[in-house]
């Protein structure tokens, strides 16, 4: 659980801190049931036939899906009063599929001062080794 | 990530057919502007946090999104792409046949701009926020084509396009500016099927 009365300060911050990682298993069920929150309706996202025809082992998370979770990552580390400025660039190497354990993690990468942002290499990953890779941009509440 | 299916005999195609000068023509363009299916409301933020299990107040208490900044209850950020898409289907539309092909999620790099390719994959994603998105809100989404880079992969020889879409609330404030690489492309062979 998340203890959202606690806040995270700029100051408190440093490069090579590690955020704490968050995993999701993806069964069938959660991608039925993310395609219809997320309105990505693409085949390859909910119908196995469909994904394989396409080379894909099996049914796979879309970016509209990864987006969200790396938000929640971000989210759930910045607190109530941190501000999501930047998801991305990231790069989608391999497939997450249905059956697979996802985990997103986090390192902060810059401790940008005179903007107070904060730059983390952000990725995912699978028993098949790291899925997706890339950064995003922080704000932190300055004390005082 | 390759995209390219068949079913019942019809392909799924993942990309209108055409020239490379077709691709080029539209480079720098808008491509396409596209009203969102749903006013942003707390039905389809609490569905969308659900399969995440994304529990995080800002976007289901109103009085902790007022005491952290906020107007009231927010969408979490990365909604605004679903808030941008359009309807599968809707009032006047024509209904749909057995054995119609499945509506896949408009893109218009892919749906709009040629290409001589026939398959495709999304490589990269960069999004950018600019405004939180409240309930009530209806957001839109204005897409341009911004590069064309030729490229030939072990996979194939094609290029990556890359779509630029600005999604905006009503009152014109640009709410995310999104970019996207989608590398189309035929298999080295020259084998499309």
């Amino acid at each position: 659980m998340v203890e959202w009365e606690k806040q995270l300060y700029f100051d408190e911050v440093k490069v090579g801190d590690e955020i704490p990682p968050i995993s999701l298993p993806l069964t069938l069920q959660r991608m039925i049931m993310e395609a219809g929150a997320n309105r990505d309706f693409s085949s390859i996202h909910h119908d196995t036939k469909a994904a394989r025809a396409t080379g894909a082992p099996d049914v796979y998370m879309s970016s509209f899906f990864i987006v969200g979770m790396f938000e929640r990552l971000l989210r759930e580390w910045i607190g109530l009063k941190g501000k999501i400025k930047k998801i991305g660039p990231f790069r989608m190497r391999i497939f997450n599929c249905v059956g697979d354990l996802v985990t997103f993690k986090g390192k902060v990468k810059q401790v940008q001062n005179e903007k107070g942002e904060i730059v983390l290499d952000i990725w995912s990953e699978t028993r098949r080794g790291q899925t997706t890779t890339g950064e995003a941009t922080v704000m932190l509440p300055k004390r005082g | 990530m390759a995209r390219q299916s068949k079913k019942q005999g019809k392909s799924i195609t993942w990309g209108k057919y055409g020239t490379w000068e077709g691709t080029e023509s539209f480079l720098g363009k808008e491509i396409c502007y596209s009203v969102g299916a749903d006013v942003v409301e707390k039905g389809t933020i609490r569905r969308w946090l659900e399969p995440k299990e994304f529990d995080c107040p800002l976007h289901y208490n109103d009085e902790v999104a007022k005491r952290a900044g906020y107007k009231g209850i927010v969408a979490p950020c990365g909604m605004v792409m679903t808030y941008g898409v359009e309807p599968y289907w809707k009032p006047g539309d024509p209904h749909a046949k057995l054995g119609d092909l499945p509506k896949q999620i408009p893109l218009p790099v892919l749906d709009i701009v040629p290409a001589p390719c026939t398959l495709s994959f999304a490589s990269d994603i960069e999004i950018e926020f600019f405004e939180p998105v409240y309930t009530g809100d209806q957001v839109t989404c204005t897409s341009k084509l911004v590069a064309v880079t030729k490229k030939e992969l072990k996979i194939g020889k094609g290029a990556f396009l890359k779509q630029e879409s600005i999604y905006m609330n009503q009152k014109g404030e640009v709410i995310a500016i999104m970019h996207i690489a989608i590398f189309r492309f035929v298999q080295p062979n020259g084998k499309v099927d």
